[in-house]
């Protein structure tokens, strides 16, 4: 082959992200490019460093391609952020398809200037997994909790528990030693990590989600442009708006699966309906100010920016999917 | 050239380096960076990963685990522990024959309760029972070799540096190997005190008699070792009992040490710099070894030689236990011209790959079932008898329960990979003890020894020629533990929860 | 000029000592606010005096906030400001088992090449960890808890990395004059164990 791309990311290449969407990616490059580029796939952070410097990684040159979740590098990339607040996504391939078309009109030529942007997309719906049942905000007083994300912190805060921050690999052990009460992820990320063993409640909610988080797989800017242009095509055919709704598609896919291993070890599920989830809105109200006011700090729109995407996800996205 | 050979070339170049007496983590660093230059061609990757590397490797919080270790040692000394706990087991084995050697192996098990490092124990201990030992009339080189092995204690009873690299290193629960390296290190304070007893028996007067001490005087010294107990306690019962992480066990360790040492009168403003001074040497010491093997293993994951070194030792067919032998007996050899933290860093991320693609059998199905069933006894959950009488009967016959059965009881799904994971974690946590015994064993094989160099220097007159001849007793206590625990996986993990 | 150098070595080490020390207080600090945190919190404390216990809560009894983070912060200046120390008193772990052997002469010149490689090493780590700094500092990146910048535990460790590198370049052009002059200037220790 001509050209190889290093690929690099933190989980195992067993885990689904990399199984069902990163090697999909990468086979299709490989072979649309008629075997032209070869993609070496380096799983569990093995070309070293930690998952925060994955984006470095990429800007530097260390990696071609990562992926990697934006909230790792808090205050790096605000205006990802508008699809992390709380009660605003509640369907993953909208989601992911609304961030593709912000990031193109606000991000490629801002925040993520110095990378060349592949993929943006959403996980499924974020959640509660706890040791004691949540159903209502009063009901996190005192918890220690792990959060995900800089805006899950602020969230946790507002309820009166206590936000604990630590990577996604060190939750089994908190969990099981009682460091933590409880940890936010979506239910994709629980069947790996022995979630449904550790603790019994799970809650989820309908319509929009608690969170989201926001990824991105992203490529060296000097190495795409070193491309001929033929193969800059070829790795175009396969990134982009249908590759970012397709992803966010089947990480949402693998939510199922994961809640069916929950409910076999018969735990404990609770849904909060929509009209409960009004009293966990108005918890949340001081985060979306509080967001709007940074952003406007940073001289950008902060409400226009979530009206587009509401607007965008209730719009053109609503009902978007891809299979690649 | 291919990417894996020169992964395969830069480790004779790194032995090289090391042997002409580059520092250790200097030479993997320069190796690791080499490698990069020669595989990516430039400068780019190699420079970008030093923008962050050096900061994340000593941010590492799990790492952070090693300098309030290091520090909570130094005040353990400062608090008069070594002596108090010296005196205690004096008073009740003294007496015997070749019973204050054995009084000095107990008291480095004591210390190492509290010590997270083999040549601090060593090195401590030797201060307060060597003089006591010469004045008893034992030969100089026994009592060395008796100390230098004492000192291993130091690592093998946890708290332990060398494993907490290991548990990081194999993304492993440090608390559960922490928990497993206690019988096998109880065991090991034993085997020294067995080879104590047949050293003096072959070789008559070379340890003299000490008068009995009274019973009230060996409670008297006996209670005098409450800090210890209570530190050890707080600790290790505190990160057991869930009350905090291992590093946060550190920190309470380290701040319990330090006051009871202010209360004694040892810690001072003089003593307390002295502290930093210790802490800071070794510190320092130990993280440039980590990140000289970081960027090491860095390059060697990018030729790909562990997955290929893995994949071809699954190729050839052998016994797992066959592998395991060989693994050890490397370390052996190794060991006599290395240092245990540096082998672990160096061979673990090549070794522990090839560990998990073999296949010991050491937790099967009914046995997992088995547990979880007697887990879901012990929570106190109401269950049907007769669905109870079954699921044993089966069990008890060797026979898997079906699925029915599981959901009938209410049983936690126990899927293949669940298996899988429970097996790869007790592989990982035997595996751990056994690779922290033969290294550590490397601390006193001739003619490298750490502990053995240290030991004999605090004794000008004896030749180190006596204390290696003394020592091979147990050396030779040490490699029988060894044969015992991979014969027998379960002395080693039998207090682990699945 | 060496009584400079072991100076600076010292004061670092001290200074890396205290925020050792510091971490440690703090850590013990955040175990006791969760524990009694999470005692207030419990149905005892609400049934036995739950004015008293709210008025704790209210005072903010609970762990340190971002604990994690400042212990990987100040962990890391520790570390870097023990690294001069090590250095000026020849602390790193090196195998000598080969080289006792070979004559004086041979291990001089050994020596001299070990410490001219590692004060490029530790050159090349203080320039490269200044750049990464510079990154941070550049992309305005922050920690998730306290949401503080990242460039300033960059910053303090850079201290640190710097006075390791001058160490490591002045022990290295002692050690080439000792070469050109076949006089002792220095203490030739042995590597230390552990
Ligand atoms: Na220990
Ligand atoms: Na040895």
């Amino acid at each position: 082959q001509e050209v190889t791309l290093k690929l690099h990311q933190f989980l195992p290449a067993q885990a689904n992200v990399p199984k069902l969407i990163l090697d999909v990616w990468a086979d299709g490059v490989e072979e649309a490019s008629g075997g032209r580029i070869k993609v070496e796939r380096y799983p569990s952070m093995q070309l070293g460093g930690t998952p925060p410097e994955l984006i470095d990684q990429a800007i530097d040159g260390v990696a071609d391609v990562v992926w990697t979740v934006v909230g790792y590098t808090p205050g790096r990339f605000p205006t990802t952020e508008v699809f992390e607040l709380p009660f605003m996504v509640d369907d993953a391939r909208a989601a992911s398809c609304a961030y593709w078309k912000m990031f193109e009109e606000h991000m490629a030529e801002g925040e993520f200037r110095d990378v060349k942007i592949l993929g943006t997309w959403v996980h499924g719906p974020g959640m509660f997994h706890t040791a004691d049942p949540v159903e209502t905000p009063g009901d996190l007083e005192g918890m220690k909790i792990r959060g995900g994300s800089r805006l899950v912190n602020k969230l946790l805060e507002l309820t009166g528990a206590t936000p604990v921050g630590m990577p996604v690999p060190a939750i089994p052990e908190s969990l099981s030693k009682g460091v933590i009460d409880g940890t936010t992820i979506p239910w994709e990320v629980t069947a790996a990590l022995k979630v449904p063993e550790l603790v019994e409640n799970h809650t989820e909610f309908t319509g929009t989600a608690l969170y989201t988080l926001t990824f991105v797989l992203a490529m060296n800017k000097a190495k795409y442009d070193s491309l001929p242009d033929d193969l800059k095509a070829v790795v175009d055919s396969k990134s982009g708006l249908e590759f970012s709704i397709f992803a966010g598609g089947t990480q949402a896919d693998a939510d199922g699966p994961a809640r069916q291993l929950a409910l076999d070890a018969g735990n404990n599920i609770i849904t909060v309906s929509e009209a409960d989830a009004a009293q966990w809105l108005e918890v949340v109200q001081p985060i979306y100010a509080d967001w709007v006011a940074e952003m406007n700090g940073r001289g950008t729109d902060g409400q226009a920016l979530i009206d587009q995407a509401r607007g965008l996800m209730g719009g053109e996205c609503k009902g978007a999917d891809a299979r690649m | 050239m291919t990417d894996i050979q020169i992964g395969v070339l830069s480790f004779p170049a790194l032995l090289l380096m090391i042997f002409l007496r580059v520092p250790i983590g200097l030479a993997m660093f320069l190796a690791g960076l080499a490698g990069l230059l020669i595989v990516t061609g430039d400068t780019t990757v190699p420079f970008a990963r030093l923008k962050s590397e050096t900061y994340t490797t000593f941010s590492n919080y799990s790492l952070s685990i090693v300098p309030m270790f290091l520090l909570m040692g130094h005040f353990a000394t400062l608090g008069g522990m070594s002596q108090a706990l010296f005196k205690a087991a004096e008073g009740w084995l003294g007496h015997r024959k070749g019973g204050v050697a054995m009084a000095a192996v107990g008291a480095c098990a004591g210390f190492g309760a509290i010590c997270g490092s083999s040549l601090a124990t060593a090195a401590t201990m030797s201060r307060v029972a060597l003089p006591e030992l010469r004045a008893y009339g034992y030969a100089g080189g026994f009592s060395t070799a008796t100390l230098a092995a004492g000192g291993t204690l130091g690592i093998l009873i946890p708290p332990s540096v060398v494993l907490v690299i290991y548990a990081i290193l194999t993304e492993q629960n440090i608390a559960k190997l922490f928990l497993a390296a206690f019988i096998p290190g109880i065991l090991a304070a034993i085997g020294y005190m067995i080879a104590i007893g047949i050293y003096v028996r072959l070789n008559p007067g070379s340890a003299g008699i000490r008068p009995r001490v009274s019973y009230g005087d060996r409670l008297r010294a006996l209670l005098a070792v409450w800090p210890v107990l209570l530190v050890f306690g707080l600790v290790v019962g505190g990160i057991y009992g869930g009350w905090f992480t291992p590093t946060e066990g550190a920190a309470v360790g380290a701040l319990g040490t330090g006051v009871i040492a202010w209360f004694a009168g040892g810690l001072t403003w003089a003593t307390l710099g002295e502290s930093f001074m210790v802490t800071a040497r070794s510190s320092a010491m130990i993280f440039f070894i980590v990140l000289g093997a970081a960027f090491y293993n860095g390059f060697l994951a990018l030729t790909q030689v562990p997955q290929e070194i893995a994949a071809w030792v699954v190729d050839q067919g052998l016994s797992p236990w066959l592998v395991l032998i060989f693994i050890l007996a490397f370390y052996l050899v190794l060991g006599c011209l290395m240092d245990s933290l540096s082998m672990i860093l160096l061979t673990i991320p090549i070794f522990w790959p090839v560990m998990l693609e073999l296949d010991f059998g050491l937790v099967t199905m009914v046995e997992l079932q088995t547990a979880r069933l007697d887990a879901l006894v012990a929570s106190g959950a109401e269950l049907s008898q007769a669905a109870l009488d079954e699921a044993r009967t089966a069990l008890a016959a060797g026979v898997e329960l079906t699925r029915e059965q599981i959901r009938e009881l209410g049983l936690r799904q126990v899927n293949q990979g669940a298996l899988n994971r429970v097996n790869t974690e007790q592989v990982a946590i035997w595996f751990g003890i056994l690779v922290l015994i033969v290294v550590e064993v490397g601390l006193i094989t001739p003619p490298v020894g750490m502990n053995l160099f240290v030991i004999n220097a605090m004794d000008r007159e004896t030749p180190m020629v006596e204390t290696y001849k003394a020592v091979l007793y147990f050396v030779a206590s040490d490699l029988v533990r060894v044969a015992l625990l991979v014969a027998f996986p379960v002395i080693t993990l039998m207090f682990i929860p699945w | 000029m060496h009584g400079f150098f072991v100076g600076l070595s010292r004061l670092m080490a001290y200074l890396g000592g205290a925020v050792l020390a510091t971490l440690v207080v703090l850590t013990c600090l955040s175990i006791a606010g969760r524990s009694l945190n999470g005692l207030l919190h419990s149905d005892l404390a609400e049934s036995v005096a739950p004015a008293l216990a709210a008025a704790l809560l209210d005072l903010g009894i609970g762990p340190v906030n971002g604990d994690f983070e400042l212990v990987e912060a100040g962990m890391a200046f520790a570390i870097f400001a023990f690294l001069p120390l090590c250095q000026i008193s020849g602390a790193h772990a090196s195998v000598d088992i080969f080289t006792a052997r070979l004559g004086r002469r041979a291990n001089r010149v050994l020596l001299w090449i070990s410490e001219m490689l590692f004060a490029g090493v530790l050159v090349l780590i203080a320039v490269q960890l200044g750049a990464g700094m510079m990154g941070k500092l550049r992309t305005g990146q922050t920690t998730f808890l306290l949401e503080f910048p990242v460039w300033w535990a960059y910053a303090l460790s850079l201290s640190g990395a710097v006075s390791a590198a001058a160490v490591a370049v002045y022990m290295a052009a002692m050690r080439s004059v000792e070469m050109a002059t076949g006089r002792d200037l220095l203490p030739h220790v042995q590597g230390a164990g552990h």
